[in-house]
Formats: structure tokens, C-alpha cells, sequence
């Protein structure tokens, strides 16, 4: 190390550089694709906000003024919310039943989520409002069991979508929860309950802290996803649930009032950007990916 | 400078999503069976009669209609919209006029005739009722709206259109000859007492699968799906009483590459057999005055047009010109 000269150093850098611009240059059609497609739209989109129908910041003020449109921004934050909760519940015990499973069977369980995934959007949704509906298999079983005398609402209401979102949502914290819990040392589970730990204070002081990384990415990515949702609310929810993405469809091609579909889009992007910015802070890009 | 910029994004946005050719020309309409009919019935005879290939497209969509117009890349030639939003887009600029030395507008109904627009097809706003899954059917629309008497969820229109608020004011007993001006507050009540039994059917296949199941065993329905699901073996009781016209309009986008072969197929569109086979696969009412005359005499007495005693008119040039107000209070009543 210590012959390295000067003139050895400054070329080795000059090499990074080159390295450096390469690789930038291999990303420009993806920005190009990105400015064109999205950044343009969204600039275009802003502008109208603030232009329609004449110049100033009118939309804004009826948009956030209205006590209808903020009960559909707190809707679409509760909404996302319990989604995020329901889906890290049910989330957690599967990704640490495929973590600590024979791998064998785990790649089953694999398949099937992907195998979920893979599927239409919209079938999958309808597959549950027939499922879900009052004359459907799972009310038609509770009733011929007696469990119920009358069918249960399980759809056109706040049910209907937590249950359609969790399911189209559970893939995307079961991955990288999966990642994270799979790296911890089972050894420390063993060294906890050598130590006297119980089975409960295995999971909640070491368990669940060290997954917390894998959960709170997953939670953050669930949040932000169910914030724009549009298709499994409108189908599956009542109007009284209705959610932000609705509200921008509606403004936008029902009544064709684009400064208002502008705005609220603006609103819901600024506070996904937020959101995201505060993940990148808390946690950084590393540790965001379960590392 | 703004508005270019403005413009060119929209363009770049839009300008990859056509696949036709100039020489073919585009006709939209919303899907499902009723678009289906509109092939069979319009647009394959034209093909052979011209040579004019039609590109079918869809769902209607006034935002993209708005957005091809003002960035002056019409990919619709011919569009199928509701009859407010024809005289509405008419009056604000976004339409061609009609040609009525290639369109014989004499033979057409003059209710849904305006400079920019002729009637696509005619229909009503019935009462439908899944006789198999309730012990008594509603017949009016004061039945429809007393969820004490007829106990259980029904199903309407979801989105802002002539109907809904027609049909809570007669059930709130307004006569049918003071419906308009609207007393929105009144129909508002109306509907309030209701709300919470209320499931909206957002396009005409999802109303007819709330029917069938019974997941709503009545509500308010184009004839025309009834019509449908009744020959699928569905026990359908149709109400006629007070039901509610109103029509689909065929309109032409202001700056079309195409206004020439447009307007001929208008004109083929609104003949009186085109419209005569229309009905008879869709249950809709043929909008030319001649089709009447060349229709199996049982069929025709099936149509919204011969309901007419008890028949209430929804008034388009109102519902054009309040349309964007009724629109904002009726989402956000929605939503409360």
C-alpha cells in the first residue's frame, strides 16, 4: 500500500468516474421515460390546479374548506390505516411461520402468494364481493350452520374493503418481513430461553425489535400503497367510505373539473412524498430493504 | 407559453394509446351488451355498405374527451354520451356540428335533436324487482322509497344523472309536471331516508348482477338490462309507472380527422332500420320515427316508448345547464 504513488491514486479515481458516468448514462433512458410520462403530467396537472378555472389558489381553498372533502382525506388516511394494521397482524405470523418452516413446504406457501399476486386486479375483487356479498358462500355457511339468522353486511362497507385491501396488501409485508426475520441468529432465541426467558418475552424483547426494520418498511410501503387504492374501494365500499383516488376519478371524468382533480392529486402526492421522505430518514435505503 | 407546455404533455400522454388508422373510424360507447348491440346493429352494416372499417372503443370517458379536444389529437370520431352532457359539451364548444344534409333529421325524434347531437337510443328508469327472493314487489316509486313497507337494500344509479332525483321527488309526490326547476333539498331528504339501504350500481351488468343475486331484490334500472337479465330465466316484475326517459346522444368531437365518414355513419346509425335492429337485441326504444312501423308489432309494445301514459321526461336542457352544480352536491352528498 505504502508504493501506491500520487499518480496511481489520481488514476484509480479518474477510473471511478468513468465508472461513475457510465453507469449514469445507462439510467437516462429510464429518466427520459420517468420526465416524459410522469414528471410532465404532474407539472401539467399542478399548473391547471392553480389555472382552472382562473388563475389563483381557489381549488385549494374549496378543497381543504369543505367539510365533505376532508371527511374523504381522514377516510382515506383511517381506511389506509387499518389496512396497515390489520395486514402487519395477520402479516407477522405467516412471515415467521415461512421463516422458521422446512423449506419445502415454505416454497408452497411462496407460490400461493405469488400465485396471488400474479392474478388480475380486478378478478381477484370481484372474486370477493361475490364471496362476500349477502347471498354469498360465506353467508349462505354461517346461516345453513345456524351460526346467523340474517345475512351479515360484509360488503359496500368499511368491512368490504379492509378485507379486500389486507388480502391484496398481505404479499407486501410478508416479503420483507420474511427477509429480515429469516436473518436473525435462531441461536439468540435458543440463548433467551436458556436464560429463563418465556415464550412471550422471546417474542415481544427480541423477536419483534429485531424484525421492527422489516415491519415498519413493510408497514410504511402498505400505508402509502392503500393511500392512492382506487379500484377495491370503489367496488367493494360503500360511497360513505369513499376514498381520495375516487374523489380525483370523479373530478376528473364525471365532472370534468380538472382544476379540483389537479388539486386533490396534488394534495394526495404531497403527502405520500412526506411520508416517504420520513421513512428515508428514519431508516435509510439499507435498512429499508431488510439489510 | 404555459398552455403549450400544458397541451404537449397531454399530447405525449395520449398520442401512443390509438391503434387505428386515419382511413378507419372510431366509435365509442360504454361496453358490455349494449356496445355489443351498436356493432351488430350500426357498425357492421356500414363496414359493408362503405368499406369504412369502425374501430370499437370504450368505455366513454368526458375527461379523455376534454383532454383529446384540447390537445387537438381527436382519436373518437363518433362517440355515444348521455343527452345532458351532448347539449352541455354542445353549448361549450367541444363538439362538431352535425351535418344535416348527410343526416335526415325529419325522420328523427326532435326531444333529443340539437345543432350538435341527435338521440343514440331511448330509455327509461323503471322499477325492478327479483320476485323469487321478496314476498311483494314495489310498484311506484314511493313503494321503492318506504323502507318500512318493502324492508331490505335497493340498488340505484351511482353516478350524477337524470333519475335518481326524479324519482325521490315523485316519490315525495311532487306531480310530474312541476318536477324542474329541481328542489334539490327536497330530493335530498328524500333520499336521506333511505340512504343507508341504498347500494349503487356503477355500469348496467353490475345492476343486473345486484338484481339476480337478490343482493338488492329491487331498484331503480334501464329497461333495457331488465329486459336482458329476464331472458337469462330471472324472475324480473318490471314497474312502468311514472318511469323516467331519458336518451344517449351520438355526438362528434370537434376536430376529428374523420368529420366526413362521421357523419355518414351518423346518418346509417339513425336510419330506421338500424335503429329498428337495435331495439329489438337491446330492448331500448329505436329513436327514429319510421322504425315503429318495420318492428314485430309484440316486441314494440315491450319499449320504453309505448309506456307512454305513465311516462315522465327528464328534462336534458335542465340538466345541461345544472349539471355541474347538481353534479358537486350529489358526490358530496355521497360521501356524508
Amino acid at each position: 500500500m505504502a508504493l501506491l504513488t500520487e499518480q496511481d491514486n489520481i488514476t484509480a479515481v479518474g477510473k471511478i468516474r468513468t465508472v461513475r458516468s457510465r453507469n449514469f448514462a445507462l439510467t437516462v433512458p429510464a429518466l427520459l421515460l420517468l420526465v416524459v410520462f410522469f414528471i410532465l403530467p404532474v407539472v401539467a396537472l399542478l399548473l391547471r390546479s392553480v389555472m382552472e378555472p382562473e388563475l389563483g389558489l381557489d381549488n385549494y381553498r374549496a378543497l381543504l374548506g369543505s367539510t365533505t372533502y376532508l371527511k374523504i382525506f381522514l377516510n382515506t388516511f383511517s381506511v389506509s390505516a387499518l389496512v396497515t394494521v390489520v395486514t402487519l397482524a395477520i402479516g407477522f405470523p405467516v412471515a415467521w411461520a415461512l421463516a422458521i418452516m422446512p423449506s419445502r413446504w415454505a416454497s408452497i406457501v411462496f407460490a400461493i402468494l405469488l400465485l396471488s399476486m400474479w392474478t388480475n386486479l380486478l378478478t381477484r375483487t370481484y372474486a370477493w364481493m361475490v364471496l362476500l356479498q349477502r347471498t354469498g358462500v360465506i353467508n349462505k355457511t354461517l346461516m345453513g350452520l345456524g351460526l346467523i339468522s340474517e345475512p351479515l353486511p360484509l360488503v359496500n362497507n368499511l368491512v368490504g374493503v379492509t378485507i379486500g385491501m389486507t388480502y391484496i396488501m398481505l404479499p407486501f409485508i410478508i416479503l420483507p418481513l420474511y427477509g429480515v426475520i429469516r436473518k436473525i441468529d435462531p441461536a439468540i432465541l435458543q440463548a433467551a430461553a436458556l436464560c429463563g426467558a418465556t415464550r412471550w418475552q422471546a417474542l415481544t424483547r427480541i423477536l419483534i425489535p429485531l424484525a421492527t426494520p422489516g415491519m415498519v418498511s413493510g408497514a410504511l410501503m402498505v400505508f402509502v400503497m392503500s393511500l392512492g387504492y382506487f379500484v377495491t374501494p370503489a367496488l367493494l365500499g360503500g360511497t360513505a367510505n369513499m376514498m381520495l383516488a375516487e374523489l380525483i376519478a370523479q373530478f376528473v371524468q364525471s365532472l370534468v373539473n380538472w382544476g379540483m382533480g389537479g388539486a386533490a392529486a396534488l394534495v394526495l402526492l404531497v403527502v405520500t412524498l412526506t411520508l416517504y421522505a420520513v421513512q428515508l430518514r428514519l431508516f435509510g435505503t439499507a435498512r429499508m430493504e431488510g439489510r | 407559453m404555459t398552455k403549450t407546455f400544458i397541451i404537449a404533455a397531454i399530447t405525449a400522454t395520449l398520442g401512443l394509446s390509438t391503434a387505428a388508422t386515419a382511413a378507419d373510424l372510431v366509435f365509442t360507447s360504454w361496453g358490455g351488451t349494449t356496445q355489443d348491440a351498436q356493432k351488430a346493429a350500426w357498425a357492421d352494416p356500414f363496414t359493408s355498405e362503405t368499406g369504412i372499417n369502425v374501430v370499437q372503443d370504450g368505455p366513454t370517458d368526458y375527461g379523455k374527451l376534454k383532454a383529446m379536444v384540447e390537445a387537438g389529437s381527436v382519436t373518437w370520431d363518433v362517440v355515444d354520451v348521455e343527452g345532458d352532457y351532448a347539449v352541455q359539451a354542445g353549448k361549450a364548444g367541444m363538439l362538431e356540428k352535425l351535418d344535416f344534409s348527410v343526416i335526415d333529421k325529419s325522420k328523427l325524434d326532435p326531444r333529443f335533436l340539437t345543432d350538435y347531437s341527435v338521440g343514440s337510443f331511448y330509455y327509461s328508469f323503471v322499477i325492478g324487482c327479483n320476485k323469487d327472493a321478496v314476498s311483494a314487489c314495489p310498484k311506484t316509486w314511493a313503494d321503492l322509497f318506504d323502507s318500512t313497507k318493502f324492508p331490505g337494500k335497493r340498488t340505484f344509479y351511482k353516478w350524477s344523472a337524470p333519475g335518481v332525483i326524479e324519482a325521490a321527488l315523485l316519490a315525495d309526490g311532487v306531480a310530474p309536471d312541476k318536477l324542474y326547476p329541481l328542489d334539490l333539498d327536497r330530493a335530498f331528504k328524500k333520499l336521506d331516508s333511505i340512504k343507508a339501504d341504498i347500494i349503487w350500481w356503477t355500469g348496467g351488468a353490475q345492476s343486473q348482477q345486484l338484481l339476480a343475486s337478490a343482493e338488492a331484490p329491487f331498484g331503480s334500472f334501464w329497461n333495457g338490462r331488465l329486459t336482458a337479465l329476464a331472458e337469462t330465466g330471472v324472475t324480473v316484475e318490471t314497474s312502468w309507472d311514472q318511469n323516467i326517459t331519458a336518451a344517449d346522444a351520438l355526438v362528434v368531437p370537434k376536430g376529428t380527422k374523420n368529420k366526413e365518414a362521421a357523419m355518414k355513419f351518423i346518418a346509417a346509425a339513425t336510419s330506421a332500420d338500424a335503429q329498428a335492429n337495435m331495439a329489438v337485441s337491446t330492448g331500448y326504444a329505436p329513436i327514429n320515427l319510421d322504425s315503429s312501423a318495420i318492428m314485430d308489432e309484440k316486441l314494440r309494445m315491450s319499449l320504453p316508448d309505448m309506456q307512454s301514459a305513465s311516462q315522465v321526461n327528464a328534462d336534458m336542457d335542465y340538466w345541461a345547464a345544472n349539471r355541474d352544480a347538481i353534479g358537486e352536491r350529489w358526490y358530496a352528498w355521497q360521501a356524508k
